[in-house]
Formats: structure tokens, sequence, C-alpha cells
């Protein structure tokens, strides 16, 4: 007996009775797990009917920790700004890129600054909630689940899932790429979605016949997370078959690169995770709603660098992606839009870097976008009572322009409420 | 019905009762009865137990569209069920000659054994020497699995790893892997003492000196961070305190420092342009040191006393906030006994913390000895995490040095040693499943099994011992139908029980 061969002794006639017996049967078993997708088929049909008829894509990028809003976009001409941060305002001031005579981009954003100048990149400044919290997780959780009381608990944009799209059956439609657990965002308890830390290394290791295996020994799991394991499985054995279809028809049109100079080598590899997120969409799985994360804006400490670096991972990364759809003839279709639990203190630190903050400006990109400013600059003299930045825009207003604008959805039933527009939209669906 | 004394270990402690074996109408419409079922069981002797109707609230956790309609049946009511269960929670899986001598011991004696013995010390770790403190942390991640495997006392090291999630760093920021390795050994020592004499170990780590910053504060300009996570994650939670507080505590805990190195080391960095550096050199482990210069000069106003106030002076007024005990009660709650512990519940355990001036002996020690432990409802009602699941998995198949694999696998399944998610520190229960997540888990038993070179243990004692017997029927009939014995162990490491403590 051949001990190597291990796990793959267990034969496929073995699991082919296993799926007689639960009722799977053996063409259920094939058709489920051996089934190419149709993928314009997918895309059409997850649009419910009742919802929103459009192909167009939303990215969310997070960038967790708490993003410098000052350092993203820099106030160049702003006194004030020296006086607040004596070790971080020089150098962030003098190289920014300008974007007019009053702000500029950080001077490692470079390829955004390239968009910027045809066009295609909106900055909302000041965007922020009331009472604003400083704790990471409690604004994460209001940024995820667009309530700043606190009482929703999914996600904006699993409720969009679950609202808009049929998700039961097409787990790709919402996406976390370069996860291994949901971000808050994505969930929805009426939601399908999909996890992929890598795509290289999403499957099973034990092949075909350990697939079927778990697919036998994954349904109708009994106790409070059963439905939670059998889900994960059938989204897995399903999202790898289609990745099967797509991995083989996709080639990359850009130079994706997550070997970048970091202060902190980061946990998340943004620029893998912009590709698997343009394979999904190139080759039309139907993805609607993808989310991906970049770690380690939480500078507290020796902020210059730090800031400075993972504004250039961010940078190459998107920059990558949106070169890569654009030569696949699919920038028209993509909305890119970062966001972050809060900017920082205007005021800097001990330690060369700067604690929890509040209002902060988002980047919103891609060919959908009519370029500019918008929102209201928020004053560096006029800080609130906490020494931050004051609010101009509620973050909600964004999320209403993209639910309605891009993904043509009803923004009021999934927020709650309508909130004030910003037309940083060429072609707004309907608002 | 399992005999009231509690049936003996070789006997099935859990074939549910007859009557309680009514297939929901969702589990029939999947084709499988209970004649089938029980066929099954009574194939291999392999108990099969699944199929009591869930109460409303526990579907909520699950959603409609897909909830299952049945749970598994405790067997708690038998000793032996209590103790394994004990075993799963408390420990990195076992040996079967572990299990018998805890079996024959009973619950009490082996829950006296877990907290009251001294926490075994790993071997040293060599690597700790390097000048400079940087070496891979992979041979960090192995060297606490090694000791997870081998210790003579796991419940430290259950305990570790609940603290190294709550008191959180990461390698990434602390950079400095010595600094890490005695973090861990910190917290092995500190794990069962009391919550005050912690605090100040946590406050004064040097890891944690740097992961949250507090060696770069100083009173005049302060770093905010370590006095607000102090507050948020250790101690009280969220909207007990205002910012205010952290602003005042940020002040009062400034001038701590890391500590001075013993001596320098010349160091060739770059061989081929002939580089050197001077690194630090420590003669052993150390803590933060504090520096009067840098501290705050002055009163503060601090959780609505003012005056001056020390480090001791913070801690004390966090531990005189009711909102300490209840906040990690509720945590190891959620970590030992159940996903959704009631108000009261913790309530009770926060009281019995606090009435013991926060030892963590008694803490336990009411855990697990609450009633809530032993419900029907804790059954299950707790998924393993990425590292308990790898370790108990090895442990039960008796593979040999799996360390190394275990430390590789952990990042797919959302647990990477010394590496958590962000200063919340590790998710718990539900968050560990994903798509992602339970397809490295799978692979896990893949791999597993495949380094197996000599013959396997029974498994079908794995599947009385890591599963008390109790099968879901799709488990139950894989399991009685795979070709061979490396199959059937795939399947029982596999199933979803086994994801579960």
């Amino acid at each position: 007996m051949n001990r190597e061969a291990g796990i793959n002794q267990l034969k496929r006639r073995d699991f082919l009775k296993a799926g007689l017996v639960f009722g799977a049967g053996a063409s259920g078993l094939a058709a489920g797990y051996a089934a190419v997708p149709d993928a314009f088929a997918r895309a059409v049909y997850a649009a419910k009917k009742e919802g929103m008829t459009n192909d167009n894509i939303l990215v969310m990028i997070q960038l967790a920790g708490g993003n410098d809003g000052l350092r993203t976009l820099v106030p160049i001409a702003d006194p004030a700004l020296h006086d607040l941060r004596p070790k971080l305002a020089g150098p962030m001031v003098s190289q920014a890129l300008p974007l007019n005579s009053q702000y500029g981009l950080n001077h490692n954003l470079a390829g955004i600054k390239g968009l910027w100048d045809k066009g295609k990149v909106a900055v909302v400044q000041g965007v922020g909630y009331p009472n604003p919290t400083f704790s990471h997780f409690e604004s994460i959780r209001i940024w995820e689940t667009g309530d700043p009381t606190r009482r929703q608990v999914d996600g904006w944009l699993g409720r969009t899932l679950a609202t808009s799209y049929d998700s039961n059956g097409h787990p790709l439609t919402g996406c976390a790429c370069g996860a291994t657990d949901a971000p808050g965002a994505l969930r929805d308890l009426q939601a399908t979605l999909t996890v992929i830390q890598d795509q290289k290394k999403f499957g099973f290791t034990g092949g075909s016949e350990v697939e079927a295996a778990v697919g036998a020994l994954y349904k109708g799991t009994p106790g409070i997370y059963g439905a939670l394991f059998d889900t994960a499985i059938a989204t897995a054995t399903e999202t790898m078959a289609t990745l099967r279809t797509s991995a083989s028809s996709y080639q990359p049109m850009a130079d994706y690169s997550d070997k970048v100079k970091l202060v902190y080598s980061s946990k998340n590899q943004l620029a893998a995770a912009l590709q698997l997120a343009a394979e999904l969409i190139v080759t039309g799985t139907g993805v609607k709603l993808l989310h991906v994360t970049l770690g380690g804006f939480d500078t507290h400490y020796t902020e210059l660098n730090r800031h400075d670096d993972l504004m250039g991972y961010l940078d190459s990364a998107v920059s990558a992606f949106y070169q890569d759809l654009s030569a696949h003839n699919m920038a028209d279709k993509v909305l890119i839009a970062t966001w972050s639990e809060f900017g920082r203190r205007p005021k800097e630190n001990a330690s060369g870097g700067t604690d929890h903050g509040a209002a902060a400006p988002l980047l919103l990109i891609g060919d959908p976008v009519t370029g500019g400013l918008y929102g209201e600059e928020p004053s560096l003299t006029g800080l609130d009572n906490t020494g931050n930045l004051k609010y101009a825009v509620d973050f909600r207003s964004v999320y209403q322009e993209i639910l309605s604008g891009h993904l043509g959805a009803d923004a009021n039933k999934i927020l709650g409420s309508t909130f004030d527009r910003v037309s940083f939209l060429k072609a707004p669906v309907a608002v | 019905m399992p005999n009231p004394g509690g049936p003996g270990f070789n006997e099935l402690v859990s074939l549910a009762p007859i009557e309680e074996q009514v297939a929901s109408p969702k589990v029939r419409s999947r084709g499988i009865t209970r004649r089938q079922a029980l066929a099954a069981a009574v194939a291999t002797g392999v108990g099969v137990g699944v199929v009591r109707l869930l109460g409303g609230s526990m579907q909520q956790i699950a959603g409609p569209r897909t909830a299952s309609a049945t749970n598994w049946v405790s067997p708690l009511n038998s000793e032996s069920a209590r103790v394994m269960q004990l075993l799963r929670r408390t420990s990195f899986g076992y040996t079967s000659a572990q299990l018998e001598a805890s079996l024959s011991d009973g619950f009490n004696k082996t829950l006296d054994r877990l907290i009251e013995t001294k926490p075994a010390e790993p071997p040293a770790l060599a690597s700790a020497n390097t000048p400079g403190g940087r070496f891979p942390v992979a041979q960090l991640q192995q060297w606490w699995i090694d000791h997870m495997l081998t210790t003579p006392t796991p419940f430290a090291e259950r305990m570790t790893l609940f603290w190294h999630g709550h008191f959180t760093s990461d390698y990434r920021k602390v950079a400095d892997e010595t600094y890490t390795y005695w973090q861990n050994l910190t917290w092995r020592r500190m794990a069962m003492t009391d919550l005050r004499s912690m605090l100040m170990q946590v406050t004064t780590d040097p890891a944690m000196l740097r992961y949250l910053d507090l060696a770069t504060s100083t009173g005049q300009s302060p770093n905010e961070n370590f006095s607000r996570e102090l507050m948020e994650l250790f101690t009280m939670g969220a909207g007990n305190y205002t910012e205010d507080d952290v602003r005042e505590s940020a002040k009062a805990l400034a001038g701590w420092q890391e500590p001075q190195p013993d001596s320098y080391a010349t160091v060739v960095v770059d061989k081929a342009n002939n580089v050197t550096r001077r690194l630090p050199v420590y003669s052993g482990q150390k803590n933060g040191v504090f520096n009067a210069r840098r501290a705050y000069k002055g009163s503060v106003t601090y959780l609505g006393k003012s005056g001056p106030l020390d480090t001791q002076g913070v801690l004390d007024r966090v531990l005189a906030q009711p909102a300490t005990a209840s906040l990690i009660a509720g945590k190891v709650a959620i970590h030992f006994v159940t996903a959704r512990p009631s108000a009261g519940y913790v309530k009770n355990l926060a009281d019995a913390f606090r009435r013991s001036k926060y030892d963590m002996k008694t803490m336990m020690r009411a855990v697990f000895t609450s009633p809530e432990f032993r419900a029907d409802a804790s059954y299950r009602s707790l998924v393993k995490s990425p590292t308990e699941f790898m370790v108990h998995a090895a442990r039960a198949l008796g593979v040999s040095s799996p360390s190394k694999l275990i430390a590789g696998s952990g990042s797919g399944m959302g647990q990477s040693l010394f590496d958590p998610p962000d200063v919340n520190g590790w998710p718990n229960n539900e968050s560990w499943i994903s798509s992602n997540t339970v397809v490295e888990r799978v692979n896990f038993a893949t791999a597993a099994v495949a380094q197996m070179k000599v013959s396997l243990p029974s498994p079908l004692d794995a599947v009385r011992q890591h599963l008390d017997g109790v099968l879901s029927p799709q488990t139950a009939s894989l399991f009685n139908q795979a070709a061979d014995d490396r199959a059937r162990w795939f399947i029982a490491l596999a199933s979803p029980e086994f994801q579960l403590k």
C-alpha cells in the first residue's frame, strides 16, 4: 500500500455513494462541484429584477487603523499646519503634488495624481459623522454598518447584497479579497459572500475527491454554527469552480507587486488582492461588491516614513489595478473608493506620530468619476473641543451617491435615511 | 438513555434517546431517515445524536435561509463527556493516556490539577540571544507550538494564548523577536495570578511599550495609544470613560522606556561591503524602566478624581471600576463557555472576580464549575481557534514534529501566532468560519494525515475520545464508508464536529 497517497485513497465512488445516501445524488454532486459557470448568465442573474439592472462594480479599499487625511490631501498653503506639526509638516508640504494653490496629494501618490490629471479622481474633503468616537473598533463598526447610533448590526454592503442582488447560489456577488474573514461591511445574515485570502492557495490540496467528500460532509450540519459551516464550504467549492475557469482566461495587463518598501511589513497583500479583484471583474464572474484592506495606518509613532510608505503601496497597487481594468476595457464599470475609520489628530505627539482623529478625505477613483475636490475643507484653526477636525460631509452622503448613482440600488432603503448629495459621479443612474 | 451514573469511557456516551431522534422535515428532505442514521451508527458503534430542535434565538447566528433545524444532542449528563469537554476547552488536545488519566481522576480532580499546577516553563529559545533581537518569527511560533504539544501543564498554554489575544502585541510593530519572546514568557508566568499585578506587568512589558507606543510618550507631549487601549480593550470597555480620561491617563502613564541593553555586539550586516552595526545585547529578560524626567509633573483629573497620579494609581483607579471585571468576565465566558453568555452569568463571574481581588484562579474555577459550563446549550457551542484545532489534530493523530506545519498553516485560517489582526487581538467563534478558513482547515487535515508514515491509531477510538461519539448522520456515514483508516482519520479531523469544542 502506498502510504504517501494519504487521503487520495478515498475513492470517488465512496463519495458518490455517500451523495446518494444523503440525497444530493451522484448527478447533483457532479453538477454542484464541476459545473462550468456561464459567466454572462450569472452576471445578469445576480441582479434582482426589482433591484438594479446595471453592471457596475464597486471596489472598497479599507485603510485600516485611521488614515492621516492631512498627509493624504495636504493643505500646502495653510501656515497652521506647521504650528500643529513641527516635525511632520515640513517634508509633507514641500514634496506634495499640487492639485491647486491650496492642496496637494502626498508625494507618493504619483500614480493617483496621474489619474487626477485625467479627471478620474474625486476627493471628498472633511468626511465624518456627528459625535465621533476615537475607538478604532467602534468607528469601524459605524463606517461598516453606516449607523453612528450603533444599532445596526449588518454591513452597508451586506444589506446591499441582501436587498439588491440574489447572492444565494452566487457567492461571488460579494467578495472580500486578501482576507481570511468577512469584513463587517459585507456581512448580512441574508447575504452570501466569498472570502479569499490568496487565490493561488484557494483550493483543496487533496484534490477533487476531498472536495467531493467535504461537500458531502458539510451538509445539514447541526448546531448553531451548522449553517455557517455548510455555507462556507458550499461557497468555497462553487467559487473554486468559477476560479478554475476565470484564472485560465485572465491575463494581467499591469505590473502588480507586493514587494514594496514598508517600515513594518504588511499583513495584507494589497496588490495581490486587487489583482484577484481584477480577475473576478474582467472574466465576468458576476462580482458586484469587492472589499480589500490595507492595514498599518495607526501611525502613533514615526509617522513620517510609515505613512509615506503606505501611500506608495496604495498608489502602486491602485495604479496597476486601474491600468489592468482599463486594458481589459472594464474601467468604465468600476468605481474604486477608499475608507478609513477616522483621520488623525492635527497636532502631532512626542513619538513623531499622531493620535486618533476625526474627519478626513476619501478618494474616489475611476472612469465613473468626475474629477475634482468635493465637500468642504476642514479648518486647522477651528478645531473641535477634542482638538480634531470638524466634519463637513456625512460619510453616508458618499455611500448614498455610490449606492444610488453607481450601483442603482435603493440607498434610502439600505441607509434608512436620505443624505445631502455629493455629485462626484459623471452620470449617476438615479438618486 | 445513558444510565444516570454516567457511562464508562468505552461505552457509547451519546447515542441519543430514541424519542429525540425524530428527524426534522429539513433533514428528512435531504434523504436521511432515522433508520439510515441509526444503521450507520450501529455499523461501527459510532453514535449519532443530532436531532434536537433549535430554539429561535439560536438560529439568529446562522440566518433563516440556511439555518439548520437540528442541534447536537449533548452528552454532558455523563461525567466522562464533561471531562472531555473540560480538556478540549483548557488544553490543546490530549493523548489517549492523558485522557484515561483524567477520566480516572474525574472532573473535580482534573480541574484542580489544571488550575493549581504551576505552569511549566518552555525550554529557553537560543535565538533570543541574537544581538538586536531580530530572528525569523517562525522560530518563535514553532517554539511555542512545540511547547503546546509537549507541556505537562497545557492549561497554562491555553491561558497564555488567551492573554496573547487580550493583551495583544504583534511582532511586526514590536520589531524585536526577543521582546516578543519575553512577552510570551511573562504572559505565561502571570496567566493565573491576579489582574492588579498583571496590569503592571502589561504596562511595563518591553514589547507592549513598543506596540502601544508608551515607550516614546512623554508627560509634555503624551502619546494616547496605550492609555486608550488600556481602558477600551484591556479593562473597562468603550463607553465607560471619556476622551478627557484618555488624555489625562496618557499624561499620568508617560515616563516608561525600554530597558537598557547590558552591552553591545558589533555584527556584520553586509559582508560584501563590510558594513557592521552595533546591536544591543541583553544578559536576560528585562522590564521597562521608569524615567522620571519624561514623566508628567502635576495633577490630573482621571475617572472622576483629581490629584497627582502615578502608573499604579492609574491601574488602581481602573480596577476600582466595575466595568473592568465585567469586561474580563465576559471575554472569558465567550472563550471558555458559550458564544452568547447571558448578562446574569457574566455578572456572577465578574462579582466572583472582584470579590477575590481579581484572582484568576478563582475566576477560572467559577467558570468551569458553573452550571452554564455543563449545560446542554454549552455543548459544541464554541469554535476551536486555528491553533487549538491544529495542535489538537496533530496530538490526536500522533504526527511527529508537526510544529513547522502548524506554524505555517495558521495564517490562512486567520491565526498566525504573534501576528494578530489588530490591537483587538484574536476573533472568536463564528468569526473563525469563512470560505477561506474552512478550506484551510480541511487542507490541514489532509496534510496531517499525509505526514503519518507509520500506522495510524484507531480512528474509531478517535471518534470516541475526541468527538464524544456524537456525529452527524453525514459524518457517521462518510466515516463508516471510508476506504481505510487514513480516510477515516481525514473525515474525523475535517468534520465540523472536530472544529468545535
